[in-house]
């Protein structure tokens, strides 16, 4: 496939190859969000202040996430640094 | 319900595609995942007939994932640098509280080997039904893992025909 044949968003022309990446978008994404919301916990932010940033409920956030932390971090609570 | 008529061997192999689902990501449990099941629960004929057209479940899973990075790459998205950004935390496993589906062409797939067992007239379904129902979807992520191996449709039902003779004779 030439360059030319792209749509001008620079995506692909084919219609499966376009719905395919959506797919794999939306897998990386939820990783994304779970490392992502990993990493500030781990740096000592609150639920509410990840919340926040997310645009998300702190209960949303907390159902979704909390269990897995814990779940990694077997034993003992995860040692946080405590943020600013 | 789900599982009426199934061995034992093709149970355990729908029950490991949710866990390859679960490992790999998916957020459902689509008919590639039902193909790394088979290699994962590896019994069965259909576990026999990949096996020996050289299709093993590191290899499937190495296909799968280059994929999943292909995918990304067509939008320019490089799997590699947000992993490498996000550090250790970045693990695609979906935890162990969400519940995953089967997708609609899983589904299909499993309809498919309960077509193929009343064609064959088996009164089992056994793992090769399964097989052949992952291969009766043409464009499904099963076929495309396995034409990706270089393993087309065709041979594998061959395989699979001259595996079911011999257990029969």
């Amino acid at each position: 496939m030439d360059e030319n044949t792209r749509t001008q968003v620079g995506g692909p022309r084919d219609p499966r190859e376009g719905l395919e990446a959506v797919v794999a978008l939306r897998r990386m994404l939820e990783a994304l969000e779970a490392a992502q919301v990993e990493n500030a916990f781990m740096a000592g932010w609150s639920w509410a202040q990840i919340a926040e940033v997310l645009g998300l409920s702190k209960q949303a956030v907390h159902k979704k996430h909390a269990r897995r932390i814990r779940d990694r971090y077997p034993g003992e609570p995860p040692r946080r640094r405590k943020g600013t | 319900m789900m599982f009426i008529r199934f061995t034992d061997k093709s149970r355990k192999s729908v029950e490991a595609a949710f866990e390859e689902a679960r490992m790999l990501g998916h957020d459902s449990v689509d008919d590639d995942d039902l193909l790394l099941g088979i290699l994962r629960a590896d019994e069965g004929i259909a576990a026999e007939a990949l096996s020996s057209l050289g299709v093993t479940l590191a290899g499937a899973r190495e296909e799968s994932e280059e994929m999943f990075s292909d995918a990304l790459t067509s939008i320019r998205i490089s799997l590699e640098e947000v992993r490498r950004e996000a550090g250790d935390a970045f693990e695609m496993r979906i935890p162990p509280g969400r519940r995953l589906p089967l997708s609609p062409r899983a589904k299909k797939a499993l309809v498919g080997a309960r077509k193929e067992m009343r064609r064959l007239g088996d009164n089992y379904l056994g793992t090769e039904h399964v097989l052949l129902g992952i291969l009766g979807n043409e464009d499904g992520m099963g076929v495309r893992i396995l034409a990706g191996m270089g393993v087309s449709t065709e041979t594998l039902e061959d395989r699979l025909c001259q595996l079911r003779g011999r257990a029969a004779g």
